[in-house]
């Protein structure tokens, strides 16, 4: 069993924070091999984790972000931690794009698009804790 | 690769072809309203935004973007993308923009499908 590459980030409340995790993001995703088509969506993907938790969270966000070669074969796992009061996942409303045109709140893309880019995403939330976790396999989506 | 700038490159008659380079995030995406919103103002009615030098979005930018297309469509004009990358093509198809946005493989081919015959 060999140990994940690992590697820790407290994104500081600063415009464009969220791009510190995208780059960790891709020097763990290119030691893996994974593809630039594939690193770009996990990219994308872990952007809106961490604008997220950046905008709802309370303080520092803690990104952590980890590349597996054994078991399932490789893949990369994020961790977005915020603690903001935290949110029911299960109460985000799939936004559609006709009602988002004609309605004065466009915003509200960002679970949609991580569910749609990653293998797998998983929330757990209470008040002052939030976890996202986001998977992507190699070849995966 | 992820400093924004935004450069009208061609505008004649009423279709104007807007380069994009870089993250378009909240500030981007703000410029792109802005600019597109005094092409609109002055005209333009068919943007055709190139995004061959963007690698990156996110979905404060897609929401600024959204607004361009709204008043585009207001107006009864056309937006239009060129030169996706395949991670914001998929965003865009996620979305289902293109039911309201013409989306082109490259500059040369929009232009050709969106310049009004002569």
């Amino acid at each position: 069993m060999s140990e994940p590459a690992r590697v820790r980030i407290v994104l500081p409340p600063v415009p464009d924070a969220e791009l510190l995790a995208a780059r960790a993001v891709q020097d763990v995703g290119a030691r893996l091999g994974f593809a630039r088509d594939t690193l770009e969506e996990v990219k994308l993907a872990v952007v809106e984790a961490c604008l997220n938790a950046l905008e709802h969270g309370a303080g520092e966000v803690e990104v952590e972000v980890l590349g597996h070669r054994n078991g399932e074969g490789p893949r990369i796992e994020v961790l977005v931690t915020d603690h903001g009061p935290g949110f029911d996942p299960r109460r985000v409303p799939s936004p559609q794009i006709e009602a988002k045109l004609h309605g004065n709140r466009k915003r509200g893309w960002g679970l949609e698009l991580m569910r749609h880019l990653m293998d797998a995403v998983d929330v757990v939330s209470k008040p002052g804790y939030t976890q996202v976790r986001l998977l992507r396999r190699r070849g995966g989506q | 690769m992820e400093t924004f700038e935004l450069r009208v490159a061609e505008s004649i008659g009423v279709v104007a072809v807007l380069e994009v380079t870089g993250y378009i995030n909240n500030e981007g995406g703000e410029a792109i309203a802005r600019e597109a919103g005094r092409l609109l103002d002055t005209g333009t009615r068919v943007l055709l935004f190139d995004l061959h030098a963007t690698r990156i979005i996110n979905s404060i930018g897609i929401s600024l973007l959204l607004e361009v297309l709204e008043r585009t469509l207001d107006l009864g004009g056309t937006l239009a993308f060129c030169c996706l990358s395949p991670s914001i093509s998929k965003t865009f198809q996620i979305m289902g923009l293109a039911q309201y946005a013409r989306i082109f493989p490259d500059r040369a081919t929009a232009l050709v499908e969106l310049r009004p015959a002569p």
